[in-house]
């Protein structure tokens, strides 16, 4: 991101000049508080938002200057899961893993092998005929990682994946998203979990009131000395 | 491509399916308001039929003299046939007249008899395209010397013709008013079946799926809809049309009530038509943010 500045509609100015490099393969916890910008920052990444100045490049390419039609290409290499998973309560979780490929258009005979590896790699594949309201928190949001893997992104962003997990549960999840980094996908994490990004001590930027305020490598959730 | 079609129809059954009570009441409101829109249609259908044999009784009567020659009678009838307002052209003798009057007044046949010869004169009943041009044809008639009088039913004609005017007027603007109550209605109710599903079409978005895979599921489902619905309209309007026609039937109406052709595909192609809109401008207002 290069000098990216966003004001939305109503006036809120949510980001001021923000600078932000992400190389391939890293392991980003993006901390601040409640309206600090994170959730910005995501949505211009997934171009959900665009960008009032400055540019935000991915892969070399400015998504803010894509056409309509090559939005969704730039989408299919980002996997985002959310706080509240989002997922669809009348599919199983097979089928909900499996909704990710079919809707962009992949052959049916290539869905269902992606969708075991994407559910291995998640642990889910005993649960794999159940529906998502026969789950707990944790196995929901593992579904909801499974559907974001299963198109093999090479940026995996996840907004508050813990915050509704309790400290047990979510432990579990960021051992998930280590080893997905693991993999070689570059992940970015939002979150109030100090412990969590405490304990992990990964590149942590912190953003206040729209700026970055700390870039630190392998780092705690709080400025330190 | 394909495969984009057979994943656009199978997920459109699917959400039909799938969303049980949405597509329910989606489809329910098809019905009402098509069974609505057809059932007005087919009754200023029946009224406009009932105008148009009205229309038709419209007949310029007149009255030959006895001293007119035959061959005059013959090239009258023909400049009439030639005239472009005019569809018909009959020629009622004296005697036909005479027996005419006879059967349609028995009780007077002692007066008629007693008369030295038949006082009932020839005449030509013309049949006119339109009403309105009853003036020139009678007073083509009027100005003919073999012509002895034109009977004048300018006024009653002039007036039928008012009437009939009017009622197809209101005829079209009701027909008007409720169809668009209607589109507004069917839209209204497909757009809630889109919304509740909002979730979805998220998704869709965030995992890259392009406009076309996120619409033409909807779009299909919107056809889905409008289809069933327009088929359980034409299934409903034959035991109606059966039901209502005796009553109707004591009206002077010509034409009874009628499922025609016309109505099957008016209906098909409005349940369709409406509901393939009706999908893709509530899918469009997501994919356009």
């Amino acid at each position: 991101m290069q000098g990216v500045t966003k004001s939305y509609p109503n006036g809120r100015v949510a980001l001021r000049g923000v600078d932000l490099i992400i190389p391939e393969g890293d392991f980003v916890f993006l901390v601040g508080p409640s309206g600090a910008g994170k959730s910005t920052v995501i949505k211009l990444l997934i171009r959900d938002e665009l960008a009032t100045k400055g540019a935000v490049l991915l892969d070399g390419r400015d998504v803010g200057k894509l056409k309509r039609r090559e939005v969704p290409k730039i989408r299919r290499k980002i996997g985002i899961v959310f706080q509240d998973f989002k997922l669809l309560p009348t599919k199983s979780v097979r089928d909900n893993v499996a909704f990710a490929l079919e809707v962009i258009g992949t052959p049916r005979r290539e869905i269902a092998p992606a969708v075991d590896r994407a559910l291995r790699i998640v642990g889910l594949t005993s649960q794999a005929d159940q529906l998502p309201s026969q789950l707990s928190g944790g196995e929901q949001q593992r579904t909801a990682i499974a559907r974001a893997l299963v198109h093999s992104p090479r940026l995996f962003i996840a907004d508050e994946p813990t915050g509704n997990l309790d400290p047990l549960i979510s432990w579990e999840i960021i051992q998930l998203l280590l080893r997905i980094n693991e993999m070689g996908v570059t992940v970015l994490m939002a979150t109030h979990n100090a412990e969590v990004v405490t304990a992990v001590r990964k590149r942590v930027v912190a953003l206040e009131d729209g700026r970055i305020v700390r870039d630190q490598a392998g780092a705690a959730y709080e400025r330190e000395g | 491509m394909i495969a984009f079609v057979a994943f656009s129809l199978r997920s459109a059954w699917q959400g039909f399916r799938r969303n049980g009570l949405m597509s329910i009441a989606a489809t329910a409101t098809m019905v009402l308001m098509l069974v609505l829109l057809s059932g007005l249609m087919i009754l200023l259908t029946g009224l406009d039929s009932t105008l148009k044999s009205v229309e038709d009784e419209v007949q310029v009567v007149a009255y030959l003299r006895d001293s007119a020659p035959q061959s005059e009678i013959s090239s009258l009838q023909i400049s009439l046939r030639n005239m472009p307002q005019v569809t018909e052209v009959g020629f009622v003798s004296k005697d036909q007249a005479y027996n005419d009057f006879v059967t349609r007044h028995p009780d007077q046949v002692d007066v008629i008899k007693s008369l030295p010869n038949n006082p009932m004169p020839a005449s030509l009943r013309i049949n006119l395209r339109d009403p309105n041009d009853y003036v020139d044809v009678a007073s083509y008639l009027k100005n003919n010397p073999d012509v002895e009088r034109v009977l004048n039913i300018r006024q009653t004609v002039d007036q039928m013709v008012t009437v009939i005017n009017v009622l197809r007027a209101g005829g079209v603007v009701i027909l008007l008013v409720v169809g668009l109550i209607v589109l507004f209605i069917i839209v209204n109710t497909i757009r809630l079946a889109v919304v509740s599903r909002a979730d979805e079409i998220e998704i869709m978005r965030l995992v890259g799926a392009s406009d076309a895979f996120i619409r033409w599921p909807f779009v299909f489902e919107g056809a889905i809809v409008g289809l069933l619905g327009a088929l359980i309209t034409i299934g409903l309007l034959f035991p109606i049309t059966g039901l209502l026609t005796p009553y109707v039937s004591v009206l002077p109406v010509e034409a009874g009530l009628a499922v025609g052709p016309n109505i099957v595909l008016i209906v098909l192609g409005s349940g369709v038509g409406i509901g393939v809109i009706g999908s893709y401008l509530s899918v469009h207002s997501y994919l356009h943010r």
